[in-house]
């Protein structure tokens, strides 16, 4: 429920971001976007289980889901990868706007 | 074997072309005409066990066992005859070529004309539907760089020819999908006996058409005649092979092979028929029409092809006699032929009627060549062409169908006929007698030039008087094409029958032709359609183009949001869809929420309308770095603690990129209308209601996924590491990672190459801040100094920490990815701590970085290959002193790569966006920018001239010292 109500208001503001004016904002929604997602797979491993896949300290009981993890932690790093992408074309030309002058 | 040992003769020629053109230029002709020449003398020596014995030759190799396709070779008596053609007539082509060019190399035209050797050697010897397609496509392409070799202006031909002739290679790539699906093989010559022909007349239709579709591109039938005359574009070593001899028989080829299955298909037999011979008489007729003797010879070709698929189109083994011996023929003929025209267009320097005459005194071999052919192409006796035309006739005779079918394909082949004897005469009289045109300075060519015409034209000779000896090779290939035992029967003389008087009608009304047009004079040049092929195809394609960009102007629009809001609009749509419907969900698995969850709901709610409502870009900068840090608290809270250290580093670097890139840009937000804004909130609100809806009632429903259980329960096991979260990445999907590191390096490098071609955008003036010269913030070193005296020694410190994190991965939290961020937030400390942009640089090889971060994950990998397979990470115990050991994998090494790769791109990034273009120093003036408490002194757009805190001072006192 919780982590439903975050990821609905998370894809509120990364929507909203999205469409505005301007290459920053649409970056910063879809950084905002790929918060969103990666809870969402997160939440695909469930909830339930919420201790550490370390067996070192947890036992392979009571782990919560590796899977998901391990496809976030790329998310992160990919996401990463694209924003500067971006930012790097947003600091390019001669200014960020994304449309004609209105 | 032998057949496998000709395909990798042929094979071994093509790669040896380079070499051959070095050393010997345009004389590598020589030796590539004794290969084909030696390969045809193999096949000759094959005529008795193929054509006395009546045995197929076979050859089969896997290839790909996994679906069945296998390289399967075949040679039965159709096979034999086409290979000998695209030999025997190769070899000659190629020795003639080597007088045909002016001296120099000639490496392009060498190699795609023994890959075409290669190519249609491959097609006609192919027994497997597959790579009958392959072969079919291979030559298709290289007709088409063949023809483009011929320079700029051949350009748009040989774009018409590759379009056509692909489309009819994609109608043959239907044929054979859908018979290899039907029949369960990709065998021709079992999908060729298959029962299912005859049972299943809509099949065997479908798939007849599409084969007729392919030859017809091929073969330049009507209405896809034109093409071939259009490809007169090539040089003429390549009309002679591709467009006369070889490529275009292709087609021809394809329809007597398939003849077995659809010989009784009736829309073969009459589309064969009809189009056939409607194309024998327009070529004819357009060929009586040509100045050029090329494209005099082209649209013959397209008349005699015509002739040859009508012919097969009947289907009876008489027809299928006729079509073999034609065939044969009007390679040779036609061969000899065009190379012909290239001798007269070589020594005469025109190819033109118009310029030409009375060459037969300066040239009498040469007249005596042409004559040889013309008199083969008109059908005139001893030569081969007659005895081939007249069983045309006698075969076009037995057309299926009413009554009045065979007489109505006899007589428009004979109307093609007196056309053609009209245009061989055209060809042959208006060269070399009549009164002398143009240039008088002509000499007869040289020997070896001649040679090969000569014996294409000499050999339709010899076979039109010892036409007998091709009975048994006219026997064989109708026993391969119409089936059952036929004799031939191939004389010259063949007493009183109707198609010798066929013949004769065609030779006396061809005379009258000739009489009455002045042979062909009168009609030369005339236009008979209102329109041209090229033109028709220019218009179509043209039209296709057109279609396209209307399509594409739906969504051509250079602002994202109108394509960003389409698949958010789907989606809610889905959402709608589905609650409209409703659908059934388990309850809940476990307990899902804790109370500390709704903390961070809260931070999340802040984050998101903080950075919906700000019109700061800073502060929208800052929001949706918080929205970030609530997400790692919420992967914290949900065990997943690598991931939450990952994304803690990952907010923290994309913070202070993303600042340097600010600093360029104006303060603000862009200004967007009211309305817009409500709009777009209530799109965000629906999609943001759908996605919580999505997430509540389609995730957590179930237990643990069973693979995840799979690595929580093995990982030790497997892999030596209790970090299951690590395990998966360098071990279990480690290439996954890989590649996911590669998109990592590649964006890095795409950084340093869109700054590299577009530069950056100017640092905003209005932004910059400047302050008192007696302010101690005025000095960049001074005020940096404690950040500086921290960073350096914290520097250190960091990439010692991230070393350690990235060594203890396997088994605690940490990892590559986590360590290089660290290691990365070290440097951009470093960076941000610098007085200077200059100072800042962080002098190291970034892109290099990058590069061995990836190598390194690859060799990791195939060190894999010790234990069989790529990226398989290896095991060792390690006995330490004091009895205790260590446990070392190359997943580490793995590791190591993805390291030094994201080290690399954060480098990049820093130093790429962080540099200075114009101004040095204002790096860390536009870093200080956004702190409030230090109010722009001035501001040097309103008064760039001689004042105190003029920027480019501040700038020398920052970067100086």
């Amino acid at each position: 429920m919780t982590l439903a109500i975050t990821i609905g208001v998370l894809v509120f503001g990364a929507v909203f971001l999205m469409l505005q004016r301007g290459l920053v904002r649409i970056i910063l929604g879809f950084v905002m976007l790929g918060h969103a997602v990666n809870l969402m797979l997160m939440s695909a491993g469930g909830t339930f289980r919420r201790a550490q896949p370390l067996l070192g300290y947890t036992s392979a009981d009571t782990a919560s889901d590796p899977l998901p993890q391990a496809f976030v932690l790329t998310a992160i790093v990919i996401a990463f990868s694209i924003t500067i992408y971006m930012l790097t074309l947003a600091a390019t030309g001669t200014d960020d706007d994304t449309e004609d002058a209105s | 074997m032998v057949l496998l040992i000709l395909l990798l003769v042929l094979a071994a020629a093509v790669i040896g072309t380079p070499l051959a053109d070095r050393l010997l230029g345009r004389n590598a002709g020589w030796l590539l005409a004794a290969v084909l020449l030696a390969l045809a003398g193999v096949v000759l020596s094959l005529a008795p066990s193929v054509l006395a014995d009546g045995r197929s030759i076979e050859f089969t190799q896997p290839w790909m066992p996994q679906i069945g396709v296998e390289l399967r070779l075949r040679m039965d008596g159709v096979g034999w005859l086409f290979t000998l053609l695209v030999t025997g007539v190769g070899a000659l082509i190629m020795a003639y070529s080597t007088r045909y060019f002016p001296k120099g190399r000639r490496l392009g035209f060498y190699f795609l004309m023994t890959l075409f050797a290669f190519a249609m050697t491959g097609l006609v010897l192919a027994d497997d539907v597959v790579l009958l397609f392959v072969f079919w496509e291979l030559t298709t392409i290289a007709s088409f760089y063949l023809i483009g070799l011929s320079g700029p202006s051949a350009s748009r031909p040989a774009i018409r020819t590759f379009l056509l002739t692909a489309m009819g290679g994609l109608a043959l790539l239907t044929a054979v999908v859908l018979m290899a699906l039907r029949v369960g093989t990709t065998q021709l010559s079992v999908i060729l006996a298959d029962p299912v022909w005859s049972q299943d007349t809509a099949f065997a239709t479908t798939v007849a058409v599409l084969v007729l579709l392919a030859a017809f591109t091929k073969s330049a039938q009507f209405p896809f005649h034109y093409w071939l005359p259009d490809a007169m574009a090539a040089s003429t070593p390549v009309s002679a092979y591709l467009h006369a001899a070889a490529m275009v028989k292709a087609g021809i080829y394809l329809l007597m092979r398939f003849t077995p299955a659809f010989s009784d298909v009736a829309v073969w037999n009459a589309a064969l028929i009809t189009f056939g011979l409607i194309t024998a008489v327009l070529g004819a007729v357009f060929a009586l029409q040509q100045h050029d003797l090329k494209k005099l010879a082209a649209y013959s070709t397209v008349s005699q092809l015509g002739l040859l698929v009508a012919v097969i189109g009947v289907g009876t083994e008489a027809a299928l006699v006729a079509a073999t011996v034609h065939t044969l023929a009007h390679a040779l003929f036609k061969a000899a032929l065009f190379m012909m025209v290239g001798v007269i267009d070589h020594q005469v320097g025109t190819r033109d009627l118009r310029e030409l005459g009375g060459l037969a005194r300066r040239m009498p071999v040469s007249a005596g060549v042409t004559v040889l052919s013309v008199l083969s192409m008109a059908g005139i006796p001893p030569l081969l062409g007659f005895v081939s035309k007249e069983n045309v006739f006698k075969g076009l005779l037995e057309a299926p169908g009413p009554e009045w079918a065979g007489a109505l394909a006899g007589t428009a082949a004979v109307v093609a006929s007196v056309f053609t004897f009209a245009y061989s005469f055209r060809f042959a009289h208006g060269t070399f007698w009549g009164s002398p045109r143009g240039t008088t300075d002509v000499r007869e060519a040289r020997t070896t030039f001649l040679a090969g015409p000569a014996v294409a034209a000499g050999a339709g000779l010899v076979l039109g008087l010892a036409v007998p000896t091709l009975n048994q090779l006219a026997e064989r290939a109708t026993a391969d094409t119409a089936g059952g035992d036929h004799p031939a029967e191939l004389t010259l003389w063949h007493g009183l029958s109707v198609d010798l008087f066929m013949s004769l009608a065609a030779i006396g009304l061809g005379a009258v032709l000739v009489w009455w047009t002045a042979s062909g004079e009168r009609l030369a040049g005339r236009t008979l359609f209102p329109v041209t092929g090229p033109t028709v195809f220019e218009a179509l394609h043209e039209g296709v183009i057109r279609l396209g960009h209307r399509v594409g102007d739906l969504t051509r629009s250079d602002s994202p949001t109108r394509h960003l809001v389409v698949p958010i609009l789907v989606l809610i749509a889905l959402t709608v869809a589905v609650t409209v419907t409703g659908i059934d969900v388990p309850d809940h698995f476990g307990e899902t929420t804790d109370t500390v969850d709704w903390l961070l709901v809260a931070l999340a709610v802040v984050a998101v309308i903080g950075a919906v409502v700000t019109g700061s870009r800073m502060a929208g900068l800052v929001m949706v770095g918080i929205a970030g840090f609530t997400t790692a608290l919420w992967l914290f809270l949900l065990g997943a603690y690598d991931v939450a250290l990952t994304q803690l580093v990952v907010e923290i670097l994309t913070v202070v990129i993303a600042a340097l890139v600010l600093r360029r840009l104006p303060k603000r937000f862009h200004k967007v209308p009211r309305s817009r804004t409500v709009l777009t909130a209530l799109v965000a609100a629906a999609a943001g209601v759908s996605a919580a809806m999505g997430a509540y009632f389609l995730t957590g429903r179930r237990d643990i996924s069973e693979t995840g259980q799979y690595f929580l329960d093995h990982s030790v096991e497997d892999t030596g590491g209790s970090n299951v979260v690590n395990t998966i990445l360098v071990d279990y999907r480690a290439m996954d990672t890989l590649g996911e590191l590669v998109v990592l390096g590649v964006a890095g490098l795409i950084i340093i190459a869109v700054l590299n071609s577009s530069g950056l955008l100017p640092s905003h003036g209005d932004r910059r801040v400047v302050v008192s010269r007696n302010s101690a913030a005025y000095d960049a070193d001074d005020n940096t100094l404690i950040m500086r005296a921290v960073s350096y020694s914290l520097l250190p410190l960091l990439v010692i920490w991230s070393v350690y994190l990235m060594l203890r991965g396997h088994n605690d939290v940490g990892g590559g990815f986590i360590a290089g961020l660290v290691g990365g937030a070290g440097f951009a400390l470093v960076y941000l701590a610098a007085p200077s942009a200059e100072v800042a640089r962080i002098r190291l090889a970034y892109p290099m970085i990058i590069g061995v971060g990836i190598l390194v994950a690859v060799f990791s990998g195939l060190l894999g290959y010790f234990d069989g397979s790529f990226l398989r990470p290896l095991h060792t115990e390690l006995d330490l002193p004091l009895g205790d050991y260590a446990h070392i994998t190359t997943a580490l090494v793995f590791d190591v790569g993805v390291y030094l790769g994201v080290v690399g791109v954060i480098l990049t990034a820093l130093n790429q966006l962080g540099l200075d273009e114009s101004r040095p120093g204002d790096s860390t003036l536009g870093i200080m920018a956004p702190t409030p408490d230090q109010p722009p002194a001035s501001t040097p757009d309103q008064d760039p001239g001689n004042h105190p805190e003029d920027p480019l001072d501040v700038a020398s006192n920052g970067g100086s010292r």
